[in-house]
Formats: structure tokens, sequence, C-alpha cells
């Protein structure tokens, strides 16, 4: 095998490998492929190509892979595309394994382009984006390589190190141009239906499930996963935005769970009013990623309005309606992987504005029922905290107080108990956010204060010109009715320990992450005509304010296609300065060394017409018996042999010769100073 | 070579260069006209040459009345044979000297062409070899021109250096007088060499390495004398392949297997300085010293190979 030969078929299978890796950051790829194509990839890598000798009869396993795919697909259990993916990606695999010859070579990057495509139809994350683009350059230089090496006599090495300059160079200017055709082609609009949505990575870890139970064992982890991204009008421009974004709220408490009374309220609406709004609305695009599992939709406290919800999936977004159910919650009525809508939420000071007249029955007995058989001594408790408090608000803020001040925050859970509640209040004294809220919650219920429970986020971290929510950010928390103001939040848990409750680095790593990938989702999966159009203006009319709507359906104007022209023009002319002092700034090794020697002897101040070679120079200076002479002769004589002699510089011996130079030189200038100038010149000190 | 130019510098003192330039244009293969008023040592230089290499050596004197058969030779009959012989004339040496090459009319002048180029000489049909190493040196005074001819731009064409030697310097004549008292000249002039030994020379000088960009400067000064605006008629094809050959014994005369852009500006001004026709209507020494200068100035504004 010829040495670059190896290395072309590393970068070709890793190539393949970008390929299929475009394609598993989807998650949708049935786990065993996964395996069978890493299998191969592992031994394409390792050199054992284990189909080389009988690829038609291996080729009948990938019939029988055919085959199992098909029937997944025919009992429902993988979407057909997503099977197309695998099999595009197990045939990469057997090919990865067959003889390297130039046939095989076509096939493994022709499936490389198939799963490359495929990875675009199954998601079209950050992570897809440097998957694409590592699989072009890595398949490119292979290709390249492949062409090199076929022009290479027989037995001779390959030059990969003389080559890989240039080639790198041409895959950069490749990338550039990809980018520069992305930005300013005008493209068919795909997603005409709006972005889509893709599962990310392993399955959605929240949800808002029918209730909330208290007690189980185990640690709640701090999960980083972002699972909403809201932009607020207006913006409050804060990096950390520290709201309570609420999905719903419950009432009944059994002493183990809670749930709600009460089923769905209203059905199919495309615009849902929870209660009415007043001047200053805050309003939210929110968009629920699939990491949040749900279909509750989540507001920032308290909503007024919500709507105009999509359903996005694999395939697109379509309109959705909305339903609402009892506890405030309201769902997407279809399941997709991610959904997008609008809200309109009060803004947090004001209180909800409900009044309790107007509350449905149900829901008004429950705002005050106990579990049976509770524990006495939480009626007790409250009393004694309360000391005669009677005033809803203040009375829940010094519970909230007691409660923040007088028991610690854990996220180890409590493991099954009978009384979760008196566990919490009277045994562990330590527990999570869900123990703090219902804690508070049944205290004030005890002394006849109407409370519930409410469940959601809390906090919102800036992301460019957003805001993000964590899996890790789940929150409960209580609303007590205050008369004239509706539900008021109090919140029971210890102020720290609200916020996700993950690792600091990690959570910065993440950010950092999520900062680009939301500038990848802006700027490249929903870059659209219309986005074209508007760098296109930008371009011809910099400082333009927002124009009338109207006016933006519009072509874009013969100016901008003249700057498009003029920039596609001077991008031509740039490219080609730059070839030409790319093919001029290649000096000779020879000739770097002569301009090094005549730098040295530019210090020396020698009288020197013009343009005077050193061949002749050196005559010159013989002639005239200059001391410079003799230590540039050799320096004379090596230079013409290694330029046109075809005797090269010996390593170092530039150096050498540079340095006896410099030597004769710096002795020289002495010398020459000493005899123009006079032994002791008052004149210098002068100036 | 260092043995020829001091044997030709015993008999042309003070006159370093031009007897380089001369043993230079011998073993580069190429011809000689020397160019320069009467009595500077011409005729001298080109003996000294001759017997300094031991090269056989004929002068012809070129006159008004000379014919084409004086220097070529000529079909003779013999009687008792009843046919025709070929009788070599002079130009049958390896070194012969065109004394007052344009006295002689166009007509003999263009005998010397074919001889001057291919080494042969063409009479009645027949073709006759030249000895090798063959060598014209002509001499020609620019300055006396009435009752002379022109040599055409062809014929000037096929000389590879033109010198001129000048009045040599006061005190070397004056130690002509005091040393030679009249005694010949050539007289102390010994072979150093063979014919043997200057081909020998000839072949290593065609061996000598031209580097590529060297090559391409050399073209480039001829596309320079082209382009050139005072310059009526550039360097030639012939011209180009001269100054290559010129440019090589020039490396030896460095003892270097490889040639320089210095060697190629050395030898420029001796090689070219005679093929250039200039636009300006001087004539004679005052062309050729514009053509030097011309010349000069192109190899100072064509940039040599770094």
């Amino acid at each position: 095998m010829k040495p670059g030969m190896r290395l072309r078929l590393v970068l070709r299978d890793l190539a393949s490998g970008c390929a299929f890796a475009s394609m598993a950051v989807s998650g949708q790829l049935p786990l065993w492929t996964l395996a069978l194509y890493g299998v191969a990839l592992v031994c394409a890598l390792a050199g054992f190509r284990l189909f080389a000798k009988r690829a038609r009869l291996t080729a009948l396993l990938l019939l029988g892979v055919a085959i199992l795919l098909a029937l997944n697909v025919l009992n429902g259990a993988l979407n057909i595309v997503v099977a197309a993916c695998a099999f595009a990606g197990l045939i990469s695999g057997h090919r990865l394994l067959s003889a390297p010859d130039p046939a095989t070579d076509g096939q493994v990057h022709l499936s490389g382009l198939l799963m490359v495509a495929g990875g675009a139809a199954l998601s079209g994350e950050l992570v897809y984006g440097v998957l694409l683009v590592a699989f072009g350059v890595l398949a490119s230089v292979a290709l390249a390589l492949g062409v090199v090496e076929a022009a290479v006599p027989e037995g001779e090495p390959v030059p990969v190190r003389s080559v890989m300059p240039p080639l790198a160079t041409g895959v950069g200017f490749a990338v550039a141009g990809a980018v520069a055709f992305f930005v300013f082609f005008p493209r068919l609009n795909w997603n005409m239906t709006g972005p889509r949505a893709s599962p990310g990575f392993g399955e959605p870890t929240t949800g808002f499930s029918n209730t909330v139970r208290l007690g189980g064992a185990g640690t709640i982890k701090g999960n980083p996963r972002v699972v909403l991204r809201a932009t607020l009008n207006p913006d409050p421009g804060v990096t950390a935005l520290n709201a309570y974004w609420i999905g719903r709220t419950y009432d009944i408490f059994d002493g183990q769970e809670w749930t709600t009374a009460g089923g769905v309220r209203r059905e199919r609406e495309a615009m849902l009013t929870l209660r009415p709004g007043g001047d200053s609305l805050v309003h939210q695009r929110v968009e629920l990623l699939p990491a949040y599992g749900g279909r509750t939709l989540i507001a920032l406290e308290t909503p007024s309005r919500l709507g105009n919800a999509f359903l996005n999936s694999t395939t697109g977004s379509r309109r959705t309606f909305l339903q609402e159910l009892s506890g405030g919650e309201v769902r997407v009525l279809e399941t997709g992987l991610g959904y997008s809508y609008e809200a309109y939420s009060l803004p947090p000071e004001a209180g909800s504005g409900d009044v309790f007249r107007r509350l449905p029955p149900l829901e008004q007995d429950a705002l005050l029922a106990l579990p049976e058989g509770m524990d006495p001594r939480v009626s007790q408790t409250a009393a004694r905290v309360l000391n005669g408090e009677r005033e809803p608000l203040a009375a829940a803020q010094k519970l909230a107080t007691w409660l923040q001040r007088e028991y610690a925050y854990t996220l180890e859970l409590g493991g099954n108990v009978d009384d979760p509640l008196a566990d919490f209040l009277f045994g562990r004294k330590a527990g999570h956010c869900e123990h703090f809220a219902t804690a508070l919650t049944l205290l004030l219920r005890t002394q006849g204060i109407r409370a519930r429970l409410a469940t959601g986020f809390f906090g919102g971290e800036r992301v460019n010109d957003g805001y993000i929510l964590r899996a890790g950010d789940a929150h409960a928390w209580t609303h007590v009715l205050v008369p004239g103001r509706g539900f008021v939040t109090v919140d029971a848990t210890p102020p720290a320990n609200r916020p996700s409750q993950g690792s600091r680095l990690l959570e910065r790593l993440l950010a950092l992450y999520e900062a680009v990938e939301s500038r990848w989702r802006n700027s490249v999966v929903d870059y659209s005509f219309r986005d074209q159009i508007d760098v296109a203006r930008a371009l011809v009319r910099p400082s333009q304010p927002d124009d009338a709507p109207a006016e933006r359906s519009k072509l874009p104007p013969p100016r901008a296609f003249g700057v498009a022209l003029v920039a596609g023009l001077g991008a031509y002319l740039v490219w080609r300065a730059l070839e030409r002092l790319a093919r001029r700034a290649r000096p000779l090794e020879a000739t770097r060394f002569l301009d090094a020697v005549e730098a040295q002897l530019a210090t020396a101040r020698l009288p020197r017409a013009e343009g005077e070679p050193l061949e002749e120079l050196h005559a010159r200076l013989t002639r005239m018996d200059h001391p410079l002479a003799s230590t540039l002769t050799p320096v004379t004589r090596r230079y013409l042999e290694a330029r046109f002699g075809g005797r090269p510089l010996r390593p170092g011996e530039a150096e050498h010769l540079l340095r006896a130079l410099r030597r004769a030189v710096e002795h020289w200038r002495r010398e020459a100073d000493k005899a123009a100038r006079p032994p002791s010149e008052p004149r210098a000190r002068a100036s | 070579m260092e043995r020829m130019a001091s044997a030709l510098g015993r008999a042309v003192q003070g006159k370093e260069v031009q007897t380089r330039q001369v043993v230079t244009a011998l073993v580069a293969g190429g011809h000689v006209l020397l160019e320069d008023v009467p009595g500077v040592g011409k005729t001298t230089l080109a003996e000294a040459l001759a017997r300094a290499c031991g090269l056989s050596f004929a002068r012809i004197q070129f006159t008004a009345d000379l014919m084409p058969a004086d220097i070529l030779g000529a079909q003779v009959f013999h009687a008792q044979t009843a046919s025709f012989h070929f009788r070599p004339g002079p130009l049958f040496r390896q070194l012969v000297l065109a004394d007052e090459l344009n006295r002689a009319p166009p007509r003999t002048q263009s005998a010397l062409l074919e001889a001057m180029a291919q080494g042969q000489v063409s009479l009645d049909g027949n073709t006759y070899p030249l000895p090798t190493p063959f060598i014209v040196v002509a001499t020609q005074n620019p300055v006396d021109l009435s009752g002379t001819y022109p040599l055409p731009d062809s014929q000037l064409d096929r000389f590879m250096v033109r010198l001129s030697l000048g009045h040599p310097a006061p005190d070397v004549e004056a130690r002509l007088l005091a040393t030679r008292g009249g005694a010949p000249p050539l007289e102390s002039v010994q072979a150093v060499t063979t014919p043997d030994e200057v081909g020998a020379l000839r072949a290593l000088a065609a061996e000598l390495k031209l580097d590529g960009t060297v090559a391409e400067y050399v073209v480039r000064l001829a596309q320079a004398t082209r382009e050139h605006g005072d310059i009526e008629r550039g360097a030639s094809t012939r011209a180009v392949l001269a100054l290559g050959a010129a440019a090589r014994t020039q490396a030896l005369w460095e003892s270097r297997d490889f040639v320089t852009p210095g060697d190629v500006r050395a030898v420029l001004g001796p090689c070219w300085a005679h093929r250039v026709l200039l636009r300006s209507a001087v004539q004679g020494v005052a062309a050729r010293d514009e053509a030097a200068h011309l010349l000069e100035e192109i190899s100072r504004k064509v940039a040599a190979p770094r």
C-alpha cells in the first residue's frame, strides 16, 4: 500500500463516519443500526476490511437488514424516512469493509452524501451543521488525495506533504464559497411551513403530569437541557430574568399527591383567554423544545391570553389548536416534538386579578380542602408561627420566611413515606421545592387562608435576545388568594435554591453551546429568502429603518442585484490578486538566503548602485580589496550554487554563513565609524 | 584558459578584458569582430591567439577586388589526370584572420557566411568541411569608412563578440617602447594548448548547467531589446543562443559549472552591441557605444532572477 493511501482511506472512513453521525444526532435511528455502523467504522479505521474477499456474498447481509427495516416500517415502529437513512448508513458501513478500490470509494462517498441528506431531513441542529462541514472537508481531501494517488506512477510515494497545503487552501476556499453561496444564492424556500424540530439527544425529561407526587426515592438531577426559548416584548433586558413561568396549578392534596378538580373546560380553540388583560401585558413568543416533552403551555405568570400555536415536527410545522383544562392548564391538542405559540401575561406585581366568586364552585371548595387524616401538628404549627396574623398575604409571607429559615433544601428525595408532609415538617426538616410549596399551601389552608400549588419553571437565562429555561429550572410554589388582587405568588423555597441546581461549569458550557446553537438556528436553519432579501437590503440601504410591511414582500430592488454583481466581481478580483500573491510569495530557499544577506549588507551602508546584484557587488568589492570581500566570497558562491547550480544549502549552512557575515559587517562598521569620526567629537553631545 | 589569456597578454599588453573575451569566443565556438582604428594590435592579437592555441593560421587581407574564390579556393584543372581538383583557399585554416573585412565587396563578404555559420564551404555542388576548431577573427576600421562596404546585418549577427581594443594605457605604451625594442612581439608567445584541448574546452562549456530561470532571463533580455523604443531591431534568436554560449564560457572563467545571471551580464555588451540596430542615425563607433549603453540600461531594467 502506498504511504499516502492509508491516510486517504482513513479520511474517507472518517468522512463517512461524520455523515453517519449527522444522521445519528437526530436520535431517531434505531440503536442496533448505530451499533452495526459503529463496529463497521471501527473495523475499517483499524484496517480490517472484513468483506474484502466476499463482497457479493456479504451483500446478502444488507438484504437481511433491508427486510428487517421494512418490517419495522410496516409495523409502524419506524418512520420510512428514518428507515431509509438507517439503510443508507448500513450500505456505507458495508462498503467501508469492502476492498478499497475506486468503485468502492465512489460508493462510500455517494452513500456519505445520501447520509448527509438524510441527516438534513432528520435534524437541522448545530451539531449536524458541524458534522456536515467535517464531512465536506474530509471527503474532499480524501477525493483529492485519490486523484493525486492516481497521477503518481506505480511504486512511488504519494507526495502527501506537498499536496496538503494547497488542498487545505482549496478546501478552505470551498467552504467559504459554500457559505457565501448559502448566504447569497436565492434559495427555494423548503421551510414554507416554518421551523422544523428534531428530538435532539435522548428522551425528553420533564413534562407535566396530571399529578404532583411527593415522596419517591432517589436524587433530583439538575438537568441542564433547554426546554423553552422565549422572546419577550417589552424586553426586560436583564441577564437573569428570575421570573415564575407557570404551567398549571393544583388544588387537591390527598396526603400523597396533588390533583385538580374538574376536567376539560374548553376544547379546540385557536386563542384562549384565561383572564382579562390589563394595559401593560407582556408579550411572549415561546418555543417549547423537544426536551420539554409535554403538551402543557408555559407562560410568564400570570398568563392572560394564549394562542397562535404551531406544532413542530420533523416534517415541518403546522397550526394547531389549544384546549383548556382545570388548574389553568392549557394544552396543545396534538402531540408533536415541539411547539411554538404566543402568550400575553399580566405583569408579575399585579396579581392574577381573579375574583373568588367567579371561580368555578369546585375550585372554590378545593382551595381550603385538607387531606383526610392530616397530622394535627400541622395546624398547630401554623397557628403558632402565624401568631394571630390573619391577613392572607402577610400570613403567607410570614410562613414562607419561617419555612425558608427553619428548613433545609435538598435534592435527595425522602423515600416513600405515609405522610410526606409530616415527614418534611417534623421528620427530615429538609426537602425540595414541592415540599416547601406543599407545606406552605397546607399551612395556610389550616388557618382558613385559600391557597393552591403552582408548578412551572423559575428563572430565565438570557441567550442572545431571548430567554431560555432548562429542565432543571422546574419549580413549584404557592398561590395565595388575596381579596382584591386574586392569586399572588408566594415562594417558600429558599431563594438560593429556586433556579436550576446543575453544575455551574456544565451550565456555563451549555450556555455557550446554547448561544451558538441559537445563532445557528436564527441564521442557518430558519434562514429564508426573506432573510436574504434583508441582507441585500441592508447592503444597499444600511441605515434604513423598518419599512412598511407592504414593501417587505416585494422583490429585491435592482440595486441589490447590482451590489451582488459588484460583490461577486470584487470577490473574484480579490481571489485573483490573492492567487497571484500566493504564486509570487513563495521564494526559493536560496532567494530567502539572499534576502537575508542583502539585509545584512544594507546595515553595512556600502556605497551601492540601485539594484546591483550580490554577484556584481562581490566582484566589485574583490577588485577594491574591500575587507568584507573575503567574508562575502563563500556567501556569494554558496548562494549562486544553491540558486543556479543545483546544489542546495545544507541545513544550518545559511545560518552559519549569515552569522559570519554579520560579525564581519559589524566589525567593518565599527572600523568605518572610527575612521569617519575624529576621536572626540564635541558636537555629538550638543545635539 | 588562463594560460591562453596570459599568453595573449604577453603579446597584447594591458588588454586583459579583451583578451579574455577573445578566448571566451574561441571556447564558445564563436567568431570575433575586432573593431578599431589601425595600429592598436588587432592583428597581433589574432596571430597570438593562433600561436597560443597551436591553431593553423591564415591571414586574408580583404580588399575591394577580393573575389570569393580567393578565400574559399577553386577547382583547378589538372592536366595530367584531366580532371578538376579542389584547391582549398586560405579559409581552410583553424583560425582565419579576415583583415579589414569591410573593404571587400558584399559578394566576397557573403562567401564567409556559410563558413562562419556551418563550418563548411560549398563550392560547385560539393561541400567541404572546414577544420575544427574554426574561428574567424575579423577586423574592421570603423572610422575610415571611405571605400568600404558596411557589413550586412546577417554577417554581423554571425560574430559572437565584437571588441574594440582601444589605445593602450600610456605606461603600457612606454613599457612597450622600452622592452620590446622593435622585436617581433609574437616571438614571445608560445603554444600553451592544443586544438584538441580547445575542442575539449568547448565540449565542457556546452555541458554547463544553465538554470531555467537564467535561460528565461536571457530571453527576457532579448525581449527587452525587441521592445525598446530606441532600437529598430532587437536581438535575434541566434543572438540569444550566442549569448547563452558566451555566458557558459564566462562561467568557465569563474571555474563554476553553472551559469549565473552575472555571467550573462558580463558578456551582454560584447555579444549584442553589434547586433541591435538603432533607430538613431549615428554610425560606426558612436552607434556601438550607444548600443552598449542601451544594453546596459536594459540589463539594469530587466530584473535578474534572484
